[in-house]
């Protein structure tokens, strides 16, 4: 073949590009077809299942067109899939939740160009408590501990959220444990933070008092699985200067310390697990303590069960 | 080896012309579809000040003078010289008298869409001049057909402009190198013009002084042996001309001038850094990727486009070393030493990259004077390519037909991509990397300036009850938002809320490091479900979210 053969590589690259264009502008699925896929996700799911997506740039999609009695905000912005029984993904373009690789498919159904599988959680935990769904009145208070004193911090609804927009602290719910006396950041309420991977953590805000005290938030009369295990996060554009202070989180039994994470800047959604030994099985109160020795921007976020 | 300069007639001026002109008004027609990007309002506002002075000039010169009338027009956005904000401002009174555009917001960004067509007009006047009608053609046709700068010559903004001033300066230094004082004279005018462009022309003088000494080659050692060393004379006028007219048509470095000028510097030279997503990670501080400009440009110019310029710029590559084996020339020599030329104002254009501390922030914008360049080596590929094609196809077949069709061949994939890009310009992705889907899957950026309201403000109007709702504009700039207001493409019931907080509605532009602001509206509003997402092929770009009652 001769050289200026080669020329004719030249158009038909061309020609195969706009093939290539006209397939890949038409690879993914669009969102009508993601809302197609409703009655094949609502017959799979059972109560207590998580819904995923993969690839996970599409969940937006999917969680327009499929709204939010299938991806409500507790499970959107979930700790991690482990607490789920079962997951329902929906997989486009042959992605698979990495979370999810260890997890049998129990079946699978296609709707258009989405796949439809229930996944098993090889190892279902029994969760036996979720502080933070518990962050109510009824069953948690909040005190700020400086030395001797103790100040408690009200339960307040109806408050304006404050939000504070990029680079801002993650959202200051409209209901929170309000404590009067601190800076206004200085309150525990739940809220959902972004981690290390621009991933959305529900949490319960836990800033630490300045001076070296601790805002000490206690859950009441919790039925105890073996272990606790749980996250601590700051939000990701506040702690990837790694500028602030570590901030330490005391967790105790029933006024015995069983364990305490502690959250350096540049962490991330960082989990821990405590073992419960002698009060796993048995109903306590648990508190977890915030402190940091420059409170400064140390918007701590925890989560945490029991199982 | 390269030919000499052919002459260009008015009958290719009049093709170039036509070809610039078709442009700009395919741009026109297309630009209502795309919202205001962040620095288009800030541009807008400083050129409505600067329009304020110029009918202040017009009424009263020796008031426009005086330094507090100059001050108080200027000072707006001064960290960017004043041309192209000048000519804002120009098209914006023109239209305030005249009602030449659609809206306003055009009438703002005709004065940077002019530089789009005088690009095309360019390469096709150039690559003719330096190689072949063929050349030209196709140097034109690539750089209007990429997508990124489709989008980008619809702004009131710098960076299509300047491409066009740094080709244009380059090819007046180019023309004075077959002597003459005219085309010298021309130089030192148009890098004063690109001076007041952007400050990308900071690369124009050590580009052509590389050049001129490159061009000449062994004869630069024998003129430092006799202690004569002669400067082109378009460099001298670059020295002189230029800084005049840079002076001249920034009327605020008309006082305390050494002072503003170091501001001017400093703020380019330690400009902040703003987030940037490379391959699933979001870079805002040193070391940034030094594959970023590559992989970019490997991922967003049309890959046919980029053969033939490697087609062409290697076919060069290898003819000079050819000729440097074969010793000293004969024949015709090319005294502007062409694809050389080419060859440094592409690569200056990359070489703040080959530094891990220069910031990427701004996409394949920052280096879209290369293109240019890229283009008229792509034009010199097709022309080689045509040529090989030619010699293998049977002679019977009309030679305007074979041309025709290998053409359209290499044109079709890069206009398909161009015209399905818009209006989503910055979300677009070449086959090569799997398109929109396959940029998201690795993790490349979507969008930036929240210029994807645009592709929204439909929704809005329809869906904000009329008796008033509050958005949040996100990255949308204030003065972006009001544009869109003006142009009448936001319903006046549509209102702008600065904080997702107490706000009804709230756009999301998605961009990774901005992940935040979405939860934050997700607790304000209790939802994570939009009640829309304006996507594109499947991949989601800009959020909308509607509070839920309560």
């Amino acid at each position: 073949m001769k050289l200026a053969h080669l020329a004719l590589l030249v158009p038909l690259l061309g020609l195969a590009e706009l093939a290539g264009h006209l397939y890949f502008s038409r690879r993914a699925p669009r969102p009508e077809e993601w809302g197609a896929t409703r009655a094949a996700v609502e017959a799979a799911r059972q109560p207590g299942d998580v819904v995923v997506v993969s690839p996970l740039w599409a969940e937006p999609l999917a969680r327009w067109q499929l709204g939010p009695t299938l991806f409500s905000l507790r499970e959107v912005a979930r700790p991690d899939v482990t607490r789920y029984p079962r997951a329902i993904e929906l997989s486009a373009l042959g992605a698979e939740d990495p979370e999810l690789a260890g997890w049998p498919v129990r079946r699978e159904t296609k709707v258009g160009r989405i796949v439809v599988r229930s996944r098993d959680n090889p190892a279902p935990p029994h969760v036996t408590y979720d502080f933070v769904d518990r962050l109510r009145p009824a069953s948690a208070a909040v005190t700020v501990a400086k030395g001797e004193a103790r100040t408690p911090c009200a339960w307040v609804e109806g408050l304006p959220v404050e939000t504070q927009g990029l680079f801002g602290a993650a959202a200051w719910p409209s209901a929170r444990f309000r404590c009067d006396g601190e800076g206004p950041y200085v309150f525990a309420g739940v809220t959902i933070i972004d981690d290390e991977r621009d991933r959305p953590r529900r949490c319960i805000w836990s800033h630490p008092p300045a001076g070296g005290g601790e805002l000490v938030t206690r859950f009441a009369s919790v039925p105890l699985g073996k272990v606790l295990r749980g996250h601590t996060g700051v939000g990701h554009l506040i702690e990837r200067d790694r500028a602030g202070a570590p901030i330490t989180l005391r967790v105790l039994v029933a006024g015995e310390e069983v364990g305490r994470a502690v959250h350096a800047d540049g962490d991330g959604w960082k989990p821990f697990e405590l073992a419960l030994a002698g009060h796993a099985g048995t109903t306590a109160d648990v508190e977890f303590r915030a402190s940091a020795p420059d409170a400064h921007s140390r918007h701590l976020c925890f989560e945490a069960d029991s199982r | 080896m390269t030919a000499p300069r052919r002459s260009l007639g008015w009958r290719d001026h009049a093709f170039g012309l036509a070809l610039g002109v078709a442009y700009v008004a395919v741009l026109l027609r297309t630009v209502r579809g795309l919202g205001y990007a962040r620095d288009e309002g800030f541009y807008v506002r400083a050129a409505e000040s600067y329009a304020r002075w110029f009918e202040l000039l017009a009424r009263d010169r020796h008031a426009a003078m005086q330094r507090s009338a100059v001050d108080a027009a200027w000072a707006v956005n001064h960290e960017h010289p004043a041309l192209l904000k000048s000519l804002f401002a120009l098209s914006w009174l023109a239209h305030k008298k005249l009602h030449l555009f659609v809206d306003e917001g055009t009438s703002f960004r005709f004065g940077g869409m002019i530089f789009g067509g005088l690009t095309l007009w360019l390469l096709y006047a150039w690559g003719t001049q330096a190689r072949s009608r063929a050349a030209g053609l196709a140097a034109a046709l690539a750089y209007a057909t990429m997508p990124r700068v489709f989008y980008h010559a619809h702004l009131d903004c710098f960076d299509a402009p300047m491409a066009a001033m740094w080709a244009l300066t380059a090819y007046a230094y180019w023309r004075s190198r077959s002597g003459g004082l005219g085309w010298a004279l021309a130089t030192g005018v148009v890098f004063g013009l690109a001076l007041d462009t952007k400050h990308n022309a900071w690369f124009l003088p050590p580009a052509l002084v590389l050049h001129a000494l490159l061009a000449r080659g062994g004869g630069l050692r024998r003129d430092l042996q006799v202690g004569r060393v002669r400067v082109p004379l378009s460099l001298v006028a670059m020295a002189t001309v230029g800084p005049a007219v840079f002076f001249a048509l920034w009327p605020w470095l008309w006082f305390d001038t050494g002072a503003r000028l170091v501001g001017w510097a400093q703020f380019h030279l330690n400009h902040e850094y703003y987030n940037m997503v490379f391959l699933g990670v979001t870079y805002w501080k040193p070391p940034f990727p030094r594959a970023y400009a590559p992989f970019m440009t490997l991922a967003t110019v049309p890959t046919v486009t980029l053969v033939l310029f490697a087609v062409g710029a290697l076919g060069w590559a290898f003819a000079r070393v050819r000729a440097w084996r074969a010793g000293p020339a004969r024949g015709p020599r090319d005294l502007g030493h062409t694809e050389l030329l080419w060859a440094i104002g592409l690569f200056v254009q990359y070489a703040p990259w080959l530094s891990s501390s220069t910031p990427i922030f701004g996409g394949t914008k920052h280096w879209m004077g290369a293109y240019p360049f890229l283009c008229l080596f792509a034009g010199l590929g097709f022309e080689r390519a045509l040529a090989a094609i030619e010699s293998v196809v049977s002679a019977r077949v009309p030679r305007p037909l074979v041309g025709g069709l290998v053409g359209a061949s290499v044109l079709a994939a890069p206009l398909a991509e161009t015209a399905h890009a818009h209006p989503w310009g910055l979300s677009s992705y070449t086959p090569l990397v799997g398109g929109a889907p396959g940029a998201a899957s690795l993790g490349l950026n979507r969008q930036f300036w929240g210029f994807t309201t645009g592709a929204v403000a439909g929704w809005l109007n329809d869906h904000v009850p009329r008796s008033g709702g509050q958005v949040y504009v996100h990255d949308t700039a204030w003065d972006s938002w009001d544009v869109l207001r003006r142009d009448g493409r936001l319903a006046p019931w549509v209102q702008p809320a600065v904080s997702p907080a107490p706000s009804t509605f709230a756009l999301y532009h998605h961009e990774p490091h901005m992940e935040g602001v979405e939860y934050q509206i997700w607790v304000a509003y209790g939802t994570a479900s939009p009640a829309y997402v304006g996507s594109y092929d499947g991949v989601p770009i800009v959020y909308v979210y509607e509070k839920p009652p309560r």
